[in-house]
């Protein structure tokens, strides 16, 4: 009885509260990392050549060093040259500009596994250079890009527990608080395991929903 | 006085509510070099498989030398496999294995042969085969040809009783067809007792010791060359030899 | 900023003795995830339905969780719960460890799937048992076949392992973060920090394609790969 009522006072609002915190800061980082990566994608394939070095800097950059090291660089490092980051803004920075350089991974594999001979045809046909990426280019790379991105965005959802480190108090962080409180360490784990568990397979089944409806006879992704 | 050495008896074989088989019954002699013809689906293949059990089937028994095979038992199961050699109609050599380690690996693994003896009984079989020259390349550096020969070898360094063979001729460029059928004529005139299914009519005719023509799932017909290439009694089966005729009739 | 240079200079010896640290963390956590790894493929390919789904919610689980919780879950719960007395450093191994192993089990189960069915027909035939054939015909290739995998891998699991910090691992981010509040050079030390990183990943992933190259099969290309 005492343990249901600590759950129903103080673990379940606690969670829930963290929980609203975890997707306001999954869900913007999602966009503007796709965002960012769609960009960064197109100009590595289509950028002259100091635009392509300057994209591929920013991927080898962002992609080799860990996560981790670039939130402390956003929230710890940053007031080193004076400027001050919430913990929050520092936060989707970081996981923005991180999940950038992944998604422009896959956005540049999928560009580059389409075909010339499909821009040819196109051109042939009379195609403006936007006409060609908005009819024909991106409704290919879209679909051969899905399974990579989609599979980046469940790896947000995972790391965005990361942003505890740097004092943003999401999801991981109220278990560890309540954990550190009560010391039911395994338990209060166990259950933001669980809310985890629950949000990646949520998204995981969207996913797939979204590529067997993308899904053309014969159009098979290729393994990047 | 004829020796028989494998025997089956009433092998089915269903896939959900497909019968791939039905209920197939043969013996074989020592020295027999029984041909499966008939047309693809017609469950030759399967037969083969099912021989040495990689097809499970679901009903029949099968005896090598009056001893009844209990499959269920693993290891009554590897020790027929022995003795009862398999070819491939891709080959199916081990892709990161040379020429000499595809022969070696069954004598040192399953037989528990020293290394350095089974290299030698591997170099041997090989030049049998003709390879001698390619014992040390991997299976992506020789033609098709040359890869059956090599699973030839494999099989003979086994010392098998039998040897089924499942159109071991049908994935080869018909330039390397003819290598291949002299490797298995000669085991056939050194008395290796063998059941193969081909599309090679020409040379079913003039050394098979039975022909055996399958139709869906059935033995439907058999008998000597003579019988079944010229004097066939059911209309399909001499249908089927004529067509196969005109295709791969002049491959020899 | 020659103070911040200064700053990494003095630093410089400190965070290389994180960087041992940190390479032993992932090799042991690679070593334990392919220990468990390839067990776990061979049953999740060849097992019994009731053993793949078991397989299958174990590797649901450690790839859904995010590590900063496993790790919590099992330096403070598991193991007082347990009463087991582990130090941060070896719970942090053991952690990256299982998650590794459900990653790898799934690298190593394609890697299996990808090789054609003949190939083990092929052993059967030979009068092998599925477990001679698995472990000398299927296994081989498939290990080979996996090492880009492993490649990647590798790389998730060093940047992962800068998460283990969290427990007090004393490995390159801890050290970093050790002297920075106490320097007050943050950016330049976390920069240090990440170049670190940045040469440990081009490293492994060169040892790496070194170790592809001289167990390639001459003639052999999958998928012209």
């Amino acid at each position: 009885m005492e343990e249901w009522l600590y759950i129903q006072n103080e673990v379940y609002p606690a969670l829930l509260k963290g929980f609203w915190v975890s997707l306001a800061l999954i869900v913007p980082s999602a966009i503007f990392g796709l965002v960012i990566g769609i960009i960064v994608g197109v100009l590595r394939v289509y950028g002259n050549r100091p635009v392509m070095a300057a994209a591929n800097a920013f991927v080898v950059l962002f992609r080799g060093i860990p996560l981790v090291v670039q939130l402390f660089i956003w929230y710890f490092g940053l007031p080193y040259i004076k400027i001050y980051l919430a913990p929050f803004v520092a936060a989707v920075l970081g996981f923005s500009l991180c999940s950038g350089a992944y998604h422009s991974e896959y956005v540049r594999g999928a560009l580059m596994s389409i075909r010339r001979g499909q821009m040819l045809a196109a051109q042939s046909l009379g195609f403006s250079k936007v006409k060609m990426i908005f009819s024909i280019i991106l409704p290919q790379a879209i679909r051969r890009a899905l399974p990579g991105c989609g599979n980046e965005i469940i790896y947000l959802i995972k790391y965005s527990s990361l942003a505890y480190m740097i004092t943003c108090v999401e999801l991981t962080g109220e278990g560890k608080i309540l954990a550190s409180n009560s010391f039911k360490y395994t338990e209060i784990f166990l259950i933001i395991g669980a809310c985890y568990l629950a949000m990646t397979s949520v998204a995981s089944l969207l996913l797939s929903r979204v590529e067997d409806r993308l899904r053309l006879p014969g159009f098979e992704h290729q393994r990047i | 006085m004829p020796e028989p050495i494998l025997r089956i008896e009433n092998v089915s074989k269903r896939y959900g509510k497909k019968e791939v088989l039905r209920g197939a019954s043969l013996t074989v002699n020592k020295g027999d070099l029984k041909i499966l013809i008939g047309p693809s689906g017609a469950g030759k293949s399967t037969l083969l498989q099912c021989i040495n059990f990689l097809v499970r089937p679901d009903e029949g028994r099968i005896w090598l030398e009056e001893k009844e095979v209990h499959y269920a038992h693993k290891r009554d199961l590897y020790a027929y496999r022995q003795k009862v050699g398999m070819i491939f109609q891709d080959f199916n050599l081990f892709d990161h294995l040379t020429a000499l380690e595809n022969v070696r690996i069954g004598m040192v693994k399953v037989k528990g042969m020293a290394k350095a003896q089974a290299g030698e009984r591997a170099v041997a079989e090989l030049e049998r085969v003709g390879l001698k020259e390619h014992t040390q390349k991997y299976p992506a550096q020789l033609s098709g040809g040359q890869k059956q020969r090599v699973s030839i070898a494999r099989a003979l360094a086994m010392d098998p009783k039998v040897m089924l063979l499942d159109e071991p001729t049908s994935a080869l460029d018909p330039e390397l067809i003819g290598e291949v059928l002299a490797v298995i004529r000669d085991l056939g005139e050194n008395g290796m007792t063998m059941i193969m299914a081909t599309h090679q009519i020409a040379f079913a005719g003039s050394l098979a010791s039975e022909i055996i023509f399958m139709e869906d799932g059935r033995i439907s017909e058999r008998g000597t060359p003579e019988k079944i290439l010229f004097q066939a009694e059911n209309a399909r089966t001499r249908e089927f030899c004529a067509k196969i005729a005109e295709f791969y009739g002049e491959k020899r | 900023m020659p103070e911040g240079l200064i700053a990494i200079a003095d630093a410089l010896p400190y965070l290389l003795q994180g960087s041992v640290v940190t390479v032993i963390v992932v090799f042991g956590a690679m070593g334990l995830g392919l220990i468990l790894g390839v067990p776990l493929a061979v049953g999740q390919v060849y097992g019994r339905p009731a053993l793949r789904r078991a397989i299958g919610v174990y590797v649901w689980f450690f790839r859904g969780i995010p590590l900063l919780v496993l790790l919590f879950l099992f330096y403070f719960g598991l193991c007082t719960a347990l009463d087991v007395n582990l130090s941060a450093f070896t719970v942090a191994i053991i952690v990256l460890g299982l998650i590794s192993s459900a990653y790898q089990s799934q690298i190593f189960r394609g890697a299996i799937l990808s090789l054609p069915e003949g190939q083990l027909k092929a052993a059967r035939a030979l009068g092998m048992s599925d477990f001679k054939a698995i472990s000398f015909i299927v296994l081989p290739q498939a290990l080979r076949l996996a090492i880009p995998g492993w490649s990647n891998e590798y790389s998730i699991i060093l940047k992962d392992s800068a998460v283990t910090y969290a427990l007090g691992v004393a490995e390159i981010m801890a050290r970093a973060h050790f002297v920075a509040t106490r320097t007050y050079q943050q950016l330049p030390l976390y920069f240090t920090a990440g170049v670190i990183f940045l040469i440990l990943t081009w490293m492994g992933t060169r040892g790496l394609r070194v170790l592809e190259e001289k167990v390639r099969i001459p003639g052999y290309s999958q998928h012209g790969a």
